[in-house]
């Protein structure tokens, strides 16, 4: 009711293929921790990468509630898969906003998947605390010279092309970073091993090292020194992407449960008659809602330009936490099946648990929440 | 070559339908609409012509209430190049029977003067099966059902059919009604930027009262009534209670 022709028919058509080619291929892909490149071919085909990117830079221009309901429909098959278009939003949103017409040219490419990006920000002493990062990029003639590391980094074993947050001035704290479009076949480039996680085991997570890289002219992104605000500026719709992701996983469990709570059979009755399986459901299913509204919500003030940090982080925390509790709830209406690989919801509930933590964890967006609060008053 | 593509905006395959309680008919209130399955196909198939280059411009057109139009717009994302919406009313429970709906179809024939007429074989609501037949009827053109394989001939089409016990394929001299079966194609995915697009193409409404069709119906529904609910089956023992059960109780051997 929410949403417009348009984005009832993108919600349509991103559903009918989610439940024709993702949903079937996300039990195998976790079981195989494998990297779904044909997956993403096909859906570069249908424009499901670089969801806003504008008409003129070869992308739909689709407005950030459009994308939020992309990623919940691609979560409801698989997370991974969803995250991976969440990745790709950001790249080209970066790109779009602060890319020369020189490096724009590269988002055809993005958009296919034909180059994997990395975003690389996180390392060892600076997570959630970015002001912590110890990648240097030194000016060298007309380019620099790239050191450091970077961990925990989605794409890392496969990504082409890096977009790498480096300091660039010792002294001046966020205004001393500045992202680098880095080539990762490059000399001095190292990769780690790939990560072996709890969930979302599709997506391929590691190390990236970077020993005397050097950079040319070009690679610079935006302005210099200012790239801790370029990361800071798509944080917002980085936060109401992976709370779309969440909701998608808590109705991926929703429906499992709903089916199976009307066929399974004990004390000779569908379990589904037990009031204690429907408070089950019935609690899945409003906070689902509640979640997906706080999505809705958070996305229509970015689109209308409002200032939207508060209800991108209570749309963040709220459909995280929301997707942890309520597959553990699909995990409990399923009994000891909901325990066994194999079964979707199991595999829901582990794919969800990194909701609370990438993108800005919980902690600090309950952080986020109340600052905003403090500093601009109560009212909404 | 110019290929008109009637599409019927049908129950979502995927809805689990309730039979209203006064037996009238199904519930459509608050059900999922989208377009009907065969009518994709035979979409598809247009819009396959053209990346042929035997097509040059594709027509969809829906006769219907004014959400039809949602259909339509598919279509336009799916690849037709215009769409014509013949408003027939506001009440989604009342359906066109297939010989209104194919003499409003034989009127945007007359206009449009396409040389191929591609529909569904029928639409997943009623399962008429009949709205092509009678166009091609009304025309007084050719026609060719129960498709699996199109190929255009010099003037002519050569369509494949799934008839009883094999396939059959005819010689349609042009302009042709052909209507789709399963096996035609795979319909294609929408690409989002065509979601876009479409919202650019031209789409023409009419009024069905300035047509001047003749839509007195013909048919009563006398009842609607659900489906038996299946009954659990048994597990047997051996081969030979097998044996037994069919020759005994199912009577087949």
């Amino acid at each position: 009711m929410f949403l417009n022709e348009t984005q009832e028919e993108v919600r349509n058509t991103t559903r009918n293929f989610v439940n024709a080619v993702i949903r079937p291929a996300a039990e195998a892909l976790d079981r195989e921790e494998r990297f779904p490149s044909e997956i993403y071919e096909e859906m570069g085909k249908l424009g499901l990468f670089g969801i806003a990117v504008p008409e003129d830079l070869g992308g739909p221009g689709f407005d950030t509630l459009t994308y939020a309901v992309v990623m919940e429909e691609l979560s409801r098959g698989y997370a991974s898969i969803a995250d991976q278009c969440g990745l790709v939003e950001l790249i080209s949103t970066l790109l779009v906003r602060h890319g020369t017409p020189e490096q724009q040219k590269m988002l055809p490419d993005v958009m296919s998947m034909k180059r994997k990006v990395a975003y690389c920000i996180t390392e060892p002493e600076a997570g959630t605390d970015v002001s912590g990062i110890r990648t240097t990029a030194v000016k060298d003639g007309d380019g620099w010279v790239l050191n450091g590391g970077k961990i925990w980094i989605h794409n890392a074993p496969v990504a082409d092309t890096g977009f790498v947050l480096a300091r660039t001035d010792k002294e001046a704290g966020n205004r001393g970073m500045s992202i680098f479009i880095v080539d990762l076949h490059a000399k001095g480039v190292e990769r780690g091993p790939k990560e072996h996680k709890m969930g979302q085991r599709a997506s391929q997570v590691g190390a990236l090292g970077f020993s005397e890289v050097r950079l040319g002219p070009n690679a610079l992104l935006g302005e210099m020194n200012r790239g801790f605000h370029m990361m800071m500026s798509v944080l917002d719709k980085g936060r109401v992407g992976i709370a779309a992701l969440a909701v998608g996983i808590g109705q991926a469990g929703l429906e499992a449960a709903v089916d199976y709570a009307g066929t399974r059979k004990q004390f000779g009755k569908q379990i589904s008659e037990f009031q204690g399986v429907q408070w089950l459901l019935a609690d899945m299913a409003k906070d689902i809602e509640a979640a997906r509204l706080l999505v809705y919500s958070a996305a229509m003030k970015i689109d209308r330009g409002l200032d939207a940090t508060r209800s991108c982080s209570m749309a963040k925390c709220f459909a995280g936490d929301m997707a942890v509790a309520r597959t553990a709830d699909a995990v409990q209406v399923f009994g000891g099946s909901g325990y066994i690989r194999g079964f979707e919801v199991e595999r829901l509930y582990r794919d969800a648990k990194i909701t609370q933590i990438y993108e800005g964890t919980n902690q600090i967006q309950r952080m986020i929440i109340a600052r905003e609060l403090l500093r601009k008053g109560a009212t909404s | 070559m110019k290929i008109l593509v009637p599409v019927k905006r049908v129950v979502d395959y995927n809805v689990r339908v309730r039979v209203r309680p006064d037996g009238s008919g199904v519930d459509l209130n608050h059900v999922k609409m989208s377009m009907n399955p065969f009518d994709e196909i035979a979409l598809e198939e247009a819009v396959r012509l053209r990346e042929k280059g035997i097509a040059t411009e594709i027509v969809a057109v829906s006769i219907g209430v004014p959400q039809a139009k949602d259909t339509l717009r598919t279509a336009l994302a799916m690849g037709a190049d215009r769409a014509i919406l013949v408003k027939s009313g506001d009440d989604v429970s009342q359906d066109l029977e297939p010989l209104s709906v194919a003499r409003i179809l034989a009127k945007v024939v007359a206009t449009e003067k396409p040389e191929l007429v591609i529909a569904g074989k029928q639409a997943i609501d009623n399962d008429m099966n009949a709205t092509g037949q009678m166009l091609a009827a009304l025309l007084g053109w050719g026609q060719g059902t129960f498709a699996s394989a199109v190929r255009i001939d010099e003037g002519s089409a050569l369509v494949t059919r799934e008839i009883d016990g094999g396939l059959q394929t005819i010689r349609l001299k042009l302009p042709a009604v052909v209507t789709t079966d399963l096996r035609l194609n795979e319909p294609r995915y929408v690409a989002l930027p065509a979601i876009m697009k479409a919202k650019k193409k031209p789409l023409e409404e009419l009024a069905l009262a300035d047509l001047g069709v003749d839509t007195r119906p013909h048919l009563t529904v006398v009842s609607a009534t659900e489906p038996r609910q299946r009954q659990a089956g048994v597990k047997i023992q051996s081969v030979d209670e097998l044996l037994s059960k069919l020759k005994n109780e199912a009577g087949v051997i």
